[in-house]
């Protein structure tokens, strides 16, 4: 035991300690050390139910990005979604972003499915074509009490 | 004084309430102490010169000597978390989810408080218990005569100690709790890893990390004070003098750190969610 | 006189209902030792405890240098306390640290010296009380007389104006008993420190002080020199030294010298009185002080005893019995004409005989000759002590003899 002097063993400690810190708050929790590799993107929806500010944005099933803020706006009575998007992910003018679940009673994610316009939104654009959350409850009671076709 | 026999000689309702006045009072009386102990040990901290030394001495005492017991703790408690929310979460087809409930589990409760109880049966008892003994050997009073503070000297390195080292185990608790998670729902039952580490990655935000790191800071600061606390005025307790008094110190010191930090878990929880 | 260096002025300390001093004046002066003697929980050590500030007085005040300690700014309370050294009761040294760092402590937290000055101080002390073997080993390794040291030496380490002694010999054996007190008398000329000391160890530690103050139901019943302590008439003092001398003495079986001097006096006085009679007989031993130094303490001391024991064996209570000088015993047989006195001299001699110690096969080691002499006065008229005493010491003839057997020889 007395191989390594208390320093030593206090310092492989200290090691250990700050490399489980920083696995869980930058792994885990995606703290940005380096800023700015993302750009911003708005979205309105009728319903963003289930939708949590840092929900996963996805495309084609693959993660590209973050929703940082939902807020509604008073005017319109919608919800306003700020989602970052990677910066090497392009988004076209076009493209149709919407509240998916995964799973049945699994998160709320946004997904956005490319359009085929030329024109690519710079950040702070919003997209225009939404699709809301999907009420389970409402489906599952039309289910229930027949209304579905 | 003679007004105190006037009271205590009625009987009945009086004497009840009587008695609720002198208990909430003494327990005020208490708490003000430990305020006031904990607001000097921890100022006396930055005091200068820096106790370096000392502080590195009670990392090691506390924090490298409860390495392995709390890889230990949080190996089996993400086993079994594993294992219990496989099958309950199977039952709603859900075990994809088995990751993100391992994680926030562990993350936002169970890593802040079972290492802090860990640590204060395993370095908690024995600060209480060391502080407590050279009180009674009039080692305390010897500092004091040296015109050394004994705060300062005995206190608060403990204190600086704990704040480093809490936080660092808990981080250790939660990844190594991750991994026996891991093991049980991957491993053992057969979870898609990639699916498993991805639903991690998922549910957990900053602020679960933050919190649970946030908690621990605070059991830090509750544990070392109450320790330090019982072991330095182990000869005012009125029940007990000596070796019988340092015994009664550690276990008021335990049990009093356990409970206030399980109620503190709870205030913190309310406040963070 | 010059100005006491602490002075207490009518201090008055309570513990709960228990009143521990009323209205205290004691004085300390700079470069002497003052020794503090009474019964166990006269409040000795919170007297002690005074002066350093562990406890505050209900009243009254303690002077330093002719100001009141309660009136110190924090710089100089500081300053004074600084120049203060404590040693404890129990030593109260630090167990979770080696000795190096138990001396060192002080050193190392409140001066912002070096480790390398440090480390020299220290060693310097380590080899001064002889320590130089256990610089690594814990306070628990090393025995009761070497802990005693290691707290001289963290006491002397800051080289202090003034050190309070708590009770530094109690628990100890006879021998290192004067080993401490020799050790604190000789570094008191060495450094020169002011001392105040707490023991039970009369007349011990009366060799080593300048000054000698007595606490005695909450008060400083006596203090000045040890001389003046010697002459000292009051009845609390004199019951106060002698109760101490009884227990001191029941090694031997014999009186204190005092008692004895009672007793004699006592027994003078009757004489004129009441016509009776009464002996005095002087014992002494040849050539103590060589078996002193050739055998030892141990064997003079057996001589002693081995008289005392008879002695009480045959006159009960009625006789008294007490060293009077480096080599004799004095013996005062009440209603005891020379014949008894004589008969009780040849069972002392019977008795004494029979030991080891009267016989060469126990002297291996060396050869030598010793006898036991006795002289008795047969009191019938009012005499001097002096002349009693010069009468008994013509009279003596030898009563037990040692021979060394020459033809064997040391072997």
């Amino acid at each position: 035991m007395k191989k390594y002097s208390q320093e030593t063993l206090v310092g492989i400690f200290v090691l250990i300690g700050i490399l489980c810190v920083g696995y869980l708050t930058v792994k885990l929790g995606k703290m940005e050390l380096i800023g700015g590799d993302f750009y911003n993107l708005v979205a309105k929806f009728d319903s963003v139910a289930g939708l949590k500010s840092d929900s996963s944005v996805q495309m084609a099933g693959v993660e590209i990005g973050r929703v940082t803020k939902i807020v509604l706006d008073t005017n319109d009575f919608v919800a306003v979604v700020t989602m970052k998007i990677h910066k090497g992910v392009p988004i076209q003018e076009d493209a149709i972003a919407s509240v998916k679940t995964s799973g049945l009673i699994g998160d709320k994610y946004i997904s956005i499915q490319p359009g085929g316009s030329d024109e690519i939104l710079k950040p702070g654009d919003v997209i225009t074509e939404t699709e809301s959350a999907v009420d389970i409850e409402s489906l599952i009671s039309k289910y229930v009490f027949g209304n579905v076709k | 004084m003679a007004e105190k026999t006037a009271d205590s000689g009625n009987q009945g309702f009086l004497g009840s309430i009587n008695w609720l006045g002198r208990r909430t009072l003494e327990i005020i009386g208490e708490l003000g102490a430990v305020g006031i102990f904990f607001a000097w040990g921890f100022a006396l901290i930055f005091s200068l010169p820096f106790q370096f030394r000392k502080i590195i001495q009670q990392v090691y005492f506390i924090g490298v000597k409860s390495f392995l017991i709390i890889s230990l703790i949080g190996l089996f408690t993400g086993m079994v978390l594993g294992l219990q929310g496989y099958y309950t979460l199977v039952k709603f087809g859900s075990e994809g989810m088995l990751g993100a409930a391992v994680a926030l589990s562990l993350i936002r409760e169970l890593g802040p408080v079972l290492t802090a109880l860990m640590v204060i049966g395993r370095a908690g008892s024995s600060i209480a218990a060391e502080i407590g003994i050279m009180r009674i050997s009039e080692q305390i009073d010897a500092l004091d005569t040296m015109d050394i503070n004994p705060m300062r000297y005995l206190v608060s390195p403990r204190m600086a100690a704990s704040v480093i080292v809490f936080p660092m185990l808990t981080a250790l608790f939660d990844v190594i709790g991750i991994f026996g998670g891991f093991l049980t729902g991957v491993v053992l039952l057969g979870i898609n890893s990639g699916i498993y580490f991805n639903r991690i990655y998922d549910s957990v935000v900053l602020k679960d990390v933050t919190g649970g790191f946030l908690k621990s800071l605070a059991f830090a600061l509750i544990v070392s004070t109450i320790c330090c606390y019982q072991g330095y005025f182990t000869h005012m307790r009125s029940e007990g003098f000596g070796a019988r008094g340092v015994s009664l110190a550690t276990t008021s010191a335990v049990v009093i750190s356990c409970v206030l930090v399980l109620v503190v878990d709870y205030i913190l929880t309310s406040f963070l969610l | 006189m010059p100005e006491p260096f602490i002075e207490f002025k009518d201090v008055c300390k309570s513990f709960g209902n228990l009143q521990v001093l009323d209205r205290a004046n004691l004085s300390i002066y700079q470069g002497e030792i003052t020794a503090i003697i009474g019964k166990s929980g006269a409040g000795k050590s919170v007297l002690l405890k005074h002066i350093i500030g562990l406890l505050k007085p209900d009243s009254g005040h303690i002077l330093v240098r002719g100001k009141p300690l309660s009136k110190f700014t924090k710089a100089e309370w500081k300053q004074f306390k600084r120049s203060l050294s404590y040693m404890f009761q129990n030593n109260a040294l630090f167990d979770s640290l080696t000795i190096f760092e138990n001396i060192a402590l002080p050193l190392a937290e409140r001066t912002r010296m070096s480790s390398a000055e440090i480390r020299e101080k220290v060693m310097f002390r380590i080899e001064q009380f002889e320590l130089g073997d256990v610089e690594h080993k814990y306070p628990s390794q090393i025995s009761g007389g070497m802990q005693k040291r290691v707290a001289l030496a963290r006491a002397v380490v800051t080289e202090p104006d003034m050190i309070l002694f708590d009770e530094p010999t109690t628990g100890l054996d006879p021998l290192r008993k004067n080993a401490v007190l020799n050790m604190v008398a000789h570094y008191q000329r060495e450094i020169g420190f002011t001392g105040v000391m707490v023991s039970h160890d009369i007349p011990d530690v009366f060799f080593i002080s300048n000054r000698v103050a007595i606490i005695e139901n909450k008060k400083i019943a006596f203090q000045g020199t040890p001389l003046e302590l010697e002459q000292c008439d009051d009845e609390v003092v004199w019951q106060f030294i002698h109760g101490q001398e009884v227990l001191q003495d029941q090694l031997t079986g014999l009186h204190s010298k005092l008692e004895l001097e009672r007793a004699l006096k006592q027994e003078l006085e009757r004489i004129g009185k009441f016509q009776e009679v009464f002996s005095v007989v002087l014992f002494s031993v040849d050539s103590l002080e060589q078996i002193r130094e050739k055998v030892g303490y141990i064997a003079a001391q057996r001589i002693f005893q081995c008289i005392g024991m008879s002695l009480r064996e045959n006159l009960g209570t009625a006789g008294y019995a007490a060293r009077f000088g480096p080599e004799e015993i004095l013996t005062v047989i009440p209603q005891a004409d020379s014949s008894r006195a004589e008969l009780i001299i040849k069972e002392i001699t019977a008795e004494c005989s029979k030991q080891d110690l009267m016989k060469p096969q126990s002297y291996r080691k060396v050869c030598m000759d010793f006898a036991i002499k006795a002289g008795i006065v047969e009191v019938r008229n009012k005499m001097d002590l002096e002349e009693v005493i010069s009468l008994a010491r013509k009279h003596q003839k030898i009563i037990a003899k040692m021979e060394c057997d020459r033809k064997r020889g040391p072997k």
